[in-house]
């Protein structure tokens, strides 16, 4: 059954070649325009100071034990007492990332801008393999399947007994778009590799919010158990320079 | 921080550079990424690049980042007149450019026209309130003029908001020091403590303020961090083994008449040991300087 039918060159001439190709084309074409419309983000002075004082406050979690009992205690009030510690957040201040976004314009300008560039081009090339080659079969990969990949290779195909080896031209523009971040980042360069998955994932769940983090350090600060470390240093000293007078 | 590797491969070009193997620019480049100050060379190496018209034209965009960067080296050498005339071609390339600006007000604080230059840093600052080079080079002006306080003002000011920013605490450290404001000081030698607590020279920077506090509790706790300078250098620091003996001495002379059960204070054995280290280096560094030493420790009352 699987043996007769047999693909026409054309079509990898006409529609296996030229869908990768045009897929390659808009993805560089995309990374220009991304270029050409992103904004330097210019940083909020109290984002920059958030993540400098976690940054602190992790020091002082991990180096607590060399300082001085007295000057622990000090810092440890100053980040985190319930009046104007720097960890501390007023429950009423802890606003959520999705009201930020609607209070900072730039924020959702910016938001837009990255998600039309991303959308419009894909709608595009989808619109474009769906109305040219919707229900072609393009290609063949040389091993057999199993039946669960079915639904990745023969999209748009609803044929229960065609073989599972053959591609359909859509799941073929599917493999491209996610497949083709490699040859992106060679022929890019690493950084600027477009990466739609990442920027999925960004769309879920965007937003760094800085009052968990604040909060979760203050925590962590509120149950540390400070111990002294130099007293124990006095003897290491000690078995350093006898080792070394001997 | 430049890597052990790193600094190999840099110094093999230098050399190279220096006796004229040629890789100048991989010289440059490398210098650049790495943000050591190699001032003399760079402007040496960088002006004849950019005099030869060829060798400039081949470097592409990269040019203006060579101008750049031996407008700043030949800033540090005082060539103000070479520095002026890379700011010149820059300003010509691009007129609006702030990064050039920048360069421009870095000019007048060469040049020591201080009002100029803070209005110009100012008219920046404003543009981009969080330039840390900016508020650095204010810092490093109120320096240069002799205005320790203006200094601090500025440092405090910039630590508020990048406060994990360790230089700048270090920076803030040793003017404290240089005013004798030793509790300043040492509050910011514990910060630094925090940031890299097993680098031996923020402890001993403590320790020396902690002792120069004085004060029992104090000169204990410098003999504390005295004793972790020597544990994390493997006993190397000879200022850390002095500190040991001196805080030994002033520690025994304070607590005279106290009991002397309190084993916090007395560590004969520590002194001792610290003591004949000492004499050991002395004995194989500068054996002639040995009798100054032991004479000295006599004073003290330990060997």
């Amino acid at each position: 059954m699987a043996e007769d039918l047999v693909l026409d060159t054309a079509i990898r001439d006409w529609v296996l070649i030229p869908l990768s190709v045009v897929m390659v084309l808009i993805g560089i074409l995309r990374y220009f325009v991304s270029k050409l419309m992103r904004s330097s983000p210019t940083p909020d002075a109290k984002m920059v100071k958030e993540g400098q004082v976690v940054i602190r406050a992790r020091n002082l979690k991990a180096g607590a034990n060399f300082i001085p009992p007295k000057s622990f205690r000090a810092r440890r009030f100053y980040f985190s007492n319930e009046e104007n510690g720097l960890l501390h957040v007023p429950k009423d201040q802890a606003q959520n990332p999705q009201a930020q976004m609607f209070s900072d314009p730039n924020m959702a300008m910016d938001m837009m801008k990255k998600n039309l560039s991303m959308i419009i081009p894909q709608t595009l090339t989808f619109a474009w393999v769906n109305f040219f080659f919707s229900g072609f079969v393009a290609a063949k990969i040389p091993f057999p399947l199993t039946q669960r990949f079915r639904s990745m290779l023969q999209n748009g195909i609803d044929l229960s007994t065609v073989d599972v080896s053959y591609v359909s031209s859509r799941s073929w523009y599917f493999l491209n778009l996610f497949g083709l971040r490699g040859l992106f980042s060679l022929i890019l360069g690493d950084e600027n590799a477009i990466d739609d998955t990442q920027r999925m994932m960004q769309m879920g769940g965007f937003g760094f919010d800085a009052s968990k983090s604040l909060s979760a350090e203050k925590d962590g600060l509120d149950i540390i158990q400070h111990e002294w470390a130099l007293p124990r240093f006095e003897h290491r000293a000690e078995s350093v320079l006898k080792k070394l007078v001997r | 921080m430049v890597t052990k590797t790193e600094e190999t491969q840099l110094n093999q070009l230098e050399n190279q550079v220096e006796n004229g193997g040629g890789g100048v620019w991989e010289y440059l480049c490398l210098v650049r990424k790495l943000k050591v100050r190699r001032s003399e060379i760079v402007l040496k190496h960088g002006l004849s690049i950019l005099n030869d018209s060829g060798k400039r034209s081949a470097l592409g965009p990269d040019e203006w980042t060579l101008y750049e960067q031996v407008a700043i080296a030949a800033m540090d050498c005082q060539s103000l007149g070479v520095a002026q005339n890379c700011i010149k071609a820059l300003q010509k390339k691009f007129p609006e450019s702030k990064r050039v600006g920048k360069l421009e007000a870095l000019l007048l604080e060469a040049k020591g026209m201080w009002e100029e230059a803070e209005k110009a840093y100012s008219s920046l600052l404003e543009d981009n309130p969080l330039d840390q080079v900016i508020h650095k080079r204010k810092v490093a002006m109120a320096k240069a003029q002799g205005k320790p306080s203006l200094a601090i003002e500025h440092l405090n000011k910039y630590l508020e908001v990048f406060m994990a920013d360790h230089d700048a605490w270090r920076e803030l450290a040793e003017i404290y020091v240089s005013l004798q404001m030793y509790k300043q000081a040492a509050f910011c030698y514990e910060e630094l403590i925090l940031t890299q607590p097993t680098l031996p020279l923020y402890h001993l920077a403590y320790a020396d303020v902690l002792y120069t506090m004085g004060g029992l509790e104090n000169l204990i706790a410098a003999r504390k961090y005295y004793a972790a300078t020597i544990d994390l250098t493997g006993g190397k620091s000879t200022r850390a083994l002095l500190g040991i003996c001196l805080c030994g001495s002033a520690i025994a002379q304070l607590s005279k008449g106290r009991n002397k059960e309190d084993k916090d204070m007395a560590a004969p054995e520590l002194q001792s040991l610290a003591a004949t280290a000492l004499e050991r280096e002395y004995k194989q560094k500068a054996p002639a300087k040995l009798n100054l030493l032991t004479s000295a420790l006599r004073n003290l009352k330990i060997s």
